[in-house]
């Protein structure tokens, strides 16, 4: 009697094993993590509780805030790129054509590659001197230094160019799962008063598409503030501190048994990360009661 | 005028051609530099025809030890997916169609976790990882690779299953079965689409997985793709075409199994992710 009950009451407790394995592997230690960020633990020897020093002293590194320079330049670069194209692409690809599938598939392509990999093979293309860009323009006729990865400014800007080079299929694919829901009476109607492709966009697909934009923007906030694949295989940082992201810069701390400050510093990241997904979601919210 | 049409036409074919020229060109590039004949020179006469020298695979497959990394990733990955698919189904199952505040607490958990990328958690997950002994070995990352995918996943799943009529299940219950059995038996066969969805695009991040690969596997032998790949490199950085046969090797088998359920990826998304 006791057994049949359980047997009809599982389909209410079916999200439990999925938490509790999320719980063990993730939730438990984010937890752990507030508590060692307030310690001098070294990985090691025993932990002394410490306060906020570790966070005092992560804001009077010149380093680590340089750090955040590039986290939040990389981002500012990188994410609206990665949407516009994306939503480019999308708008482009959406339309019935021949090789539609397969020019949507070329696209996605590198998106499914290891971002350490894909750095890797840009590296060929880019390294000073001996890489294929710089030989091919060389070969043309073009003297150029050819440096492009040896100074902070330009490193960053390809280093975002290679991110968006690689994600915007991704993107592109959230925007084209959006317009697929978008009925096409929707554009008959548009056309029937007289708007033309703009006004459509603007007034008809726009504001239909966005829970698309609001994916799209969430996972690439996300994904561009926490970034260091890339830069690893493409800079490894430097010259010098100049492309360290933050992400890079408690990879090293860990290994450089920097541990509990290692913490305070992914603290950090989460609270970079946490407060423009929040202020995007609240201007989408208002965007929603608007259209 | 008709021109005009053609004009537009031929004029969004060029960009179609750039664009994929434009995702193209650089594997272009590494297939030529690994099939070079000249260590890590790429033949610049213009014809940027490769030379098939295949020995530098061959070479590059001896040299990395890639065979024991195939392996390693291989069993991670299905490992994970497998773990991933059962739990993230069932919880969105559960969630979607019995709702209660224990289940909405634990979507909005899964909502804000999303938020919160993987590589916060990695020094405490250290400590855990040791307390367990879970430190190279492939059974640990497996339970870590799908906890941290988990999230997106019963996102996923809950929506997608929201989608479905309940009269599916309903007629199962009719037969005799349980809710929990209707599940297994019924719904989970209609999920095809967003479980090719989460195969794909999981099983792609967790293949690729490098910022705790990096700190869990540290011995050659349990290594995964990514990591003998950057240890290579560190080794053979002058090589190229050494190190662009490895890349290859590398990046393969992800690009074949991409291109053989791409058809299925696309619908799932599409029919996954993107509904209220």
């Amino acid at each position: 009697m006791k057994q049949k009950k359980l047997r009809n009451n599982l389909h209410k407790v079916m999200a439990v094993p999925a938490f509790i394995l999320f719980f063990i592997f993730f939730i438990y230690p984010l937890f752990q993590s507030i508590g060692l960020s307030l310690t001098n633990w070294n990985g090691f020897s025993k932990a002394t509780f410490i306060g906020i020093r570790n966070f005092i002293t992560f804001f009077s590194d010149s380093r680590a805030l340089n750090d955040i320079k590039v986290t939040v330049l990389f981002a500012l670069g990188s994410a609206p790129l990665l949407n516009i194209f994306g939503l480019v692409y999308a708008l482009l690809l959406d339309k019935e054509f021949k090789g539609k599938s397969l020019v949507r598939v070329i696209v996605y392509l590198p998106a499914v590659i290891s971002p350490l990999i894909m750095g890797y093979l840009w590296y060929f293309i880019l390294q000073p001197q001996r890489g294929v860009l710089f030989t091919v323009l060389s070969h043309a006729g073009w003297v150029i230094s050819g440096n492009w990865l040896g100074k902070s400014g330009p490193a960053l800007v390809v280093l975002i160019l290679v991110n968006v080079w690689q994600f915007v299929g991704m993107t592109m694919i959230i925007y084209l799962a959006g317009l697929q829901t978008i009925s096409p009476e929707m554009y008959e109607a548009s056309d029937m008063e007289g708007a033309g492709y703009w006004t459509t966009l603007r007034y008809v697909t726009l504001p239909l598409l966005l829970p698309s934009i609001k994916i799209n923007v969430i996972t690439n906030i996300i994904g561009s503030l926490s970034v260091f694949e890339i830069i690893i295989a493409l800079t490894d940082g430097g010259p010098g501190y100049a492309t360290e992201s933050l992400s890079i810069y408690i990879l090293r701390m860990v290994h450089g048994s920097f541990t509990g400050y290692s913490t305070a510093v992914a603290l950090i990241l989460f609270f970079i990360i946490l407060i423009p997904v929040f202020i995007s979601l609240k201007v989408m919210k208002r965007m929603e009661y608007e259209a | 005028m008709n021109w005009i049409r053609i004009i537009q036409k031929t004029g969004k074919y060029i960009t179609l051609v750039v664009i994929s020229f434009l995702s193209l060109i650089p594997f272009y590039i590494l297939i030529t530099i690994g099939l070079s004949k000249n260590v890590g020179k790429l033949k610049i006469d213009f014809s940027f025809l490769p030379d098939f020298h295949f020995v530098n695979f061959i070479l590059a497959w001896t040299k990395s030890g890639l065979g024991i990394s195939l392996v390693n990733s291989f069993v991670i990955t299905s490992g994970a997916l497998v773990i991933l698919v059962i739990f993230s189904s069932s919880a969105g199952y559960s969630i979607a169609r019995f709702a209660s505040p224990f289940n909405r607490t634990i979507l909005n958990i899964f909502l804000l976790c999303m938020m919160i990328p993987g590589i916060i958690n990695t020094v405490a997950l250290y400590t855990l990882m040791i307390k367990i002994g879970g430190i190279n070995t492939r059974w640990a990352m497996i339970l870590v690779l799908s906890a941290n995918s988990l999230p997106f996943s019963v996102f996923l799943y809950t929506n997608f299953i929201r989608s479905i009529p309940r009269d599916v299940e309903e007629s199962a219950i009719i037969d005799g079965c349980t809710w929990f059995s209707a599940f297994w038996r019924v719904t989970f066969h209609f999920l095809k689409p967003v479980t090719a969805a989460v195969a794909i695009l999981q099983g792609l991040g967790i293949w690729n997985n490098y910022a705790q690969a990096v700190f869990f596997l540290q011995r050659k032998d349990v290594r995964t793709i990514p990591l003998a790949i950057s240890m290579f490199f560190q080794q053979y950085g002058a090589n190229w075409s050494l190190m662009a046969g490895a890349a290859i090797i590398g990046l393969a088998p992800a690009v074949l199994i991409f291109l053989f359920f791409q058809k299925f990826f696309i619908k799932g998304i599409i029919s996954g992710a993107v509904k209220g």
